[in-house]
């Protein structure tokens, strides 16, 4: 199989790269009638795959889970899932060939045995569905001619997934026709009705192609998301500890400062993570991140080109081929690190002081999702999905680490993420190294000094323009906007 | 505990929201306590101040042992959401179970012995490895209770402990703390009299001063029979004259067909892995005829409930017609839902969005939880009319979230009944509510069942909260 982007001329990638647009409600006005009385049929049931399942069912589609005979025998979680929620659940033999439209919600490694397998077995005209499309786009996997293949991809998590929509809501969701695989141009109409069925037409859909979803993702993922927070955890800590601050406080300040910054991001963008600080830190936070961009830059270069050429879903593949070397000598390493060994000491840190004292990860955070953003705004992404990709999910990200600092992370996060997030890691960690030994516990780890209180006027209002001017900032508020009554996550 | 706990001309300010003034109490010990007063008057506040909580403005509190041990909705809330918010975090492809109840309760137990007893007790044994957030709230609170019994403490702080116990838990509760009453002392908040042990010695009567701020009114002993008669009356006060707004005649669901039962469950079987929570239930429920559900903890009531409803996943596998639907036939569960009003303690705790409290009323119209849609004048209108019977309404534009935890389950009963449903489901309506208040709901659905639009489906623990005009009556079993 070959990479299906390299495949396209110039035109056609860039065309593809810049697909995003944000549909008008009234787009969504026939419901879920494309897909009433349709046979949906789930492979999965994880987390996305249950959720999505659950909410289908809720609005009238008739949904049922094709699980591998292992799975049904030795009654695994994914067989409970599907059971003791009352779904249907057969072999693939048993419920592919009545299927109208196929879910693939499997992990990514799977989709290639999985659609390999599922593809005979599918009827004449039917629609395949993936959330993710990595492995149309890197794996070039080809559909059969007759079949509809679609992308509906909620941006959260499975089980928010379900919580909007008992909520009466939903959350924000991509979705995308394979134009290649469209011979009966009813993909749209099916997209549309999915996403409806999911609850994320109220949340506010986005309109892109396979490819942006593919190339923005993957940027995204294992930059700032998971890449950056990795990075920032271990330097951060490590100068802590040489500068004599505790380790235990070390270890709380960071593995707790990220969920409690970036939830600052979440609801108001980098100027209110910025404008979380006293005014001098603010400053600091500013130039600290000017630097950082500056050293970054062409490490964030370097990953939108190899994920845009195609390079790192190939190494990553021949690495899955290897049995994951790679993945686990790098997992075993960040077991090792002293961040990671450190358990958060038993000292309470108030919300305000992560900010004070966590100025450096403030300016990581910034110059991290800033750098995304505009790499991939440089590389043809259009802002709406490189804002999902990099501000939108940070906080998500963050969470995981609060919860069990970066094991927990990297446990959650796709394999493709995870790969991703190391190999960041390993080339931003020496790229830093000279940065940081300028770094001082006034900046990570005790907060300015009260002789550090003077601001300049001009200097203050020239960092706060700055601040509010950034692309970024322009289309997030935009997007927010649609997400306003989205339940308070706290 | 040896020496008094005293609170001397103090006045405590929680985060701006909430303010105790002047409050002169003198807690000696061998004295238990209870404290009561109306909705919002702070009584919870007060409580809490024991246990730390607020920031002290002015006077002093001393004497305060350093272990001590609180049970309380906001506590049980904080406890809740921050599993959830477990469950929040999960990023891929993982479902989280979240803590078990094995881990809850005896990670950081003073006593496992008294911690093993009471789990025996209290009948949690066979739910040990259950997550504590797939618990009934009943179960939650059974837990709360035992992580703060065995952690012995010096001073037992009990908010509302009897709410949504069955009556052999409480029996159970009531003896055990009677049993400990020599070692240690006891504060309790209990909106009901009645439910109060024969080992109270005194009570405090709080008074609201403000919206925001509550001050001790009244503190009597118990000997004082005059004194203590009259705190009564007081809490007595006589209910307004109710007038139930009209519905929104433009946002009116489909008429249903009379001759037609509004719920019919064929043999209706819940369960969990081999553990069967309900076992082929027949139940019909014909247009107004008002039924009462009761049964102890743990007999399958919300999940029952849950299944007219929709919220249980498998109403889809079960025999089950309600509203003229045959369950999955591609009807989708806001069809269903918009013939239901609902009113319960897990939907209050999963109530957590910031909007005002006009809103919240709104909300019912779209069965909703948050708004999401535009309201119309007229519904805005009735939203008022709402509020002014609540004697909320001041309280039009606030934040829901900010309000005590009685004034949310009042407004919320509003939210459920904004439509004149064609079924009004009130799962514990009077939980946490103190007397007044509780005559008021209990009142406005009476109301509700002497009209013809609305059929009640009423549960509750107290046998004392009965209403006139129901007449049906199904008690579920504990089947495990």
């Amino acid at each position: 199989m070959a990479n299906y982007f390299n495949t396209l001329p110039l035109r056609e990638q860039l065309a593809q790269l810049a697909k995003c647009r944000f549909m008008d409600s009234s787009e969504f006005s026939d419901g879920v009638e494309a897909l009433k009385g349709k046979k949906l049929v789930v492979i999965g049931c994880g987390a996305q795959g249950l959720n999505q399942g659950l909410n289908l069912r809720d609005s009238g589609l008739d949904v049922s889970y094709a699980l591998r005979p292992e799975a049904i025998e030795q009654k695994r979680q994914s067989w409970k899932n599907a059971t003791e929620n009352g779904f249907v659940v057969g072999t693939y033999e048993d419920l592919i060939p009545t299927a109208d439209v196929v879910l693939n919600l499997t992990p990514d490694k799977q989709h290639t045995p999985v659609v390999k397998a599922v593809m005979p077995l599918m009827k004449e005209g039917a629609c395949l569905s993936y959330s993710h499309g990595f492995n149309i786009v890197e794996e070039g996997m080809q559909i059969r001619d007759d079949l509809t293949v679609i992308m509906v991809a909620p941006k959260c998590p499975g089980s928010e997934v379900r919580a909007e929509y008992v909520r009466g809501f939903g959350v924000p969701t991509l979705i995308a026709v394979h134009e290649d695989n469209d011979p009966k141009g009813e993909g749209l109409a099916l997209a549309k009705a999915y996403a409806v069925g999911t609850g994320g037409h109220k949340a506010g859909v986005l309109m892109s192609s396979f490819i942006a979803e593919v190339k923005s993702d993957l940027m995204g993922e294992q930059t700032i998301l998971c890449g950056m927070l990795q990075t920032g955890s271990i330097l951060c800590f490590d100068k802590m500890v040489e500068e004599g601050v505790d380790a235990g406080y070390a270890s709380r300040l960071i593995q707790y400062g990220w969920e409690t910054i970036t939830e600052a991001l979440k609801y108001g963008g980098v100027t209110n993570m910025l404008d979380r600080l006293s005014n001098p830190a603010k400053i600091k936070a500013f130039d600290l991140a000017e630097e950082l961009k500056v050293i970054m830059r062409p490490l964030y270069n370097k990953h939108q080109d190899d994920i845009i050429d195609g390079t790192f879903s190939r190494v990553m593949m021949e690495d899955w081929a290897n049995d994951d070397k790679n993945l686990l000598q790098w997992r075993a390493d960040t077991a090792e690190t002293n961040f990671e060994k450190t358990p958060a000491g038993d000292v309470e840190i108030s919300e305000q002081e992560f900010f004070d004292n966590g100025i450096l990860m403030v300016a990581m955070v910034k110059a991290g999702v800033e750098l995304a953003f505009e790499t991939m705004t440089a590389a043809g992404i259009i802002a709406e999905s490189a804002y999902y990709e990099s501000l939108h999910e940070t906080p998500l990200i963050a969470n995981t680490i609060a919860r069990k600092k970066l094991y927990e992370m990297n446990a959650t996060i796709s394999d493709t993420a995870e790969y991703g997030c190391y190999l960041y890691n390993h080339a931003c960690l020496p790229l830093l190294a000279d940065f940081m030994k300028d770094i001082k516990t006034d900046v990570i780890g005790k907060g300015l000094s009260s002789d550090d209180n003077g601001v300049d006027n001009a200097r203050l209002i020239e960092v706060n323009t700055a601040l509010r001017s950034h692309p970024v900032e322009a289309i997030g508020s935009v997007l927010r906007g649609h997400m306003a009554d989205m339940k308070k996550i706290v | 505990m040896d020496t008094a706990i005293c609170l001397d001309d103090l006045s405590v300010n929680f985060d701006d929201r909430f303010h105790l003034h002047h409050i002169n109490w003198t807690i000696e010990p061998n004295q238990h306590w209870v404290i009561t007063g109306t909705n919002g008057s702070g009584k919870s506040a007060l409580a809490a101040v024991l246990a730390g909580v607020g920031d002290i403005e002015q006077g002093t509190l001393s004497g305060v042992p350093s272990r001590v041990g609180l049970v309380s909705f906001e506590a049980q809330a904080e406890l809740i959401a921050k599993e959830l918010k477990k469950d929040d975090a999960d990023i891929m492809d993982v479902i989280s179970l979240g803590t078990p109840v094995q881990e809850m309760i005896f990670e950081a137990c003073a006593d496992p012995e008294l911690a093993a007893d009471l789990v025996e007790k209290f009948g949690l044994s066979h739910l040990l490895d259950r997550a504590f957030r797939k618990l009934s709230t009943g179960e939650t609170r059974k837990v709360m209770l035992i992580r703060a019994l065995s952690s012995k403490p010096d001073l037992l702080i009990l908010d509302e402990p009897f709410d949504g116990l069955d009556v052999d838990t409480l029996a159970m509760l009531q003896q055990h703390l009677a049993s400990i009453i020599d070692t240690t002392p006891m504060v309790m908040v209990l909106n009901r009299f009645d439910e109060m042990p024969d080992f109270i010695t005194h009570v405090a009567y709080l008074e609201k001063a403000a919206d925001d701020c509550g001050l001790l009114a009244f503190k009597v002993d118990r000997q004082d029979k005059s004194a203590f008669s009259e705190l009564y009356q007081l809490l007595h006060l006589k209910t307004t004259d109710l007038q139930v707004p009209a519905p929104d005649s433009a946002s009116k669901f489909p008429s249903l067909d009379p001759a037609q039962p509004l719920v019919k469950l064929t043999d209706a079987t819940i369960k969990y892995d081999e553990t069967v929570i309900v076992d082929k239930l027949n139940w019909t429920i014909e247009p107004g005829k008002h039924w009462q559900l009761s049964g102890p903890n743990g007999s399958g009531k919300t999940g029952v409930l849950s299944l007219i409803t929709g919220d249980h996943p498998q109403c889809y596998s079960n025999d089950i017609f309600v509203f003229g639907f045959q369950r999955g036939n591609g009807e989708s569960i806001w069809q269903i839902k918009q013939f239901i009003g609902y009113v319960s303690t897990s939907l209050q705790w999963e109530y957590r969005v910031s909007v005002s409290c006009k809103n919240v009323i709104i909300s019912g119209f779209y069965d909703s939880i948050g708004m999401y849609s535009k309201s119309t004048d007229n519904q805005k209108k009735i939203a008022d009319e709402w509020l002014a019977l609540l004697g909320m309404k001041d309280r039009a534009d606030q934040p829901f979230n900010k309000l005590s935890y009685g004034d949310q389950r009042l407004l919320l009963i509003a939210r459920a009944m904004v439509k004149h449903p064609s079924l009004l489901i009130l799962d514990e309506p009077c939980l946490g509510l103190d007397d007044m208040n509780r005559q008021l709901v209990l009142a406005l659905i009476e109301k509700i069942c002497a009209g013809h639009e609305t059929t009640v489906l009423y549960v509750n623990h107290h046998a004392e909260d009965q209403i006139s005009g129901i007449d049906n009556y199904l008690a579920l079993e504990k089947n495990h």
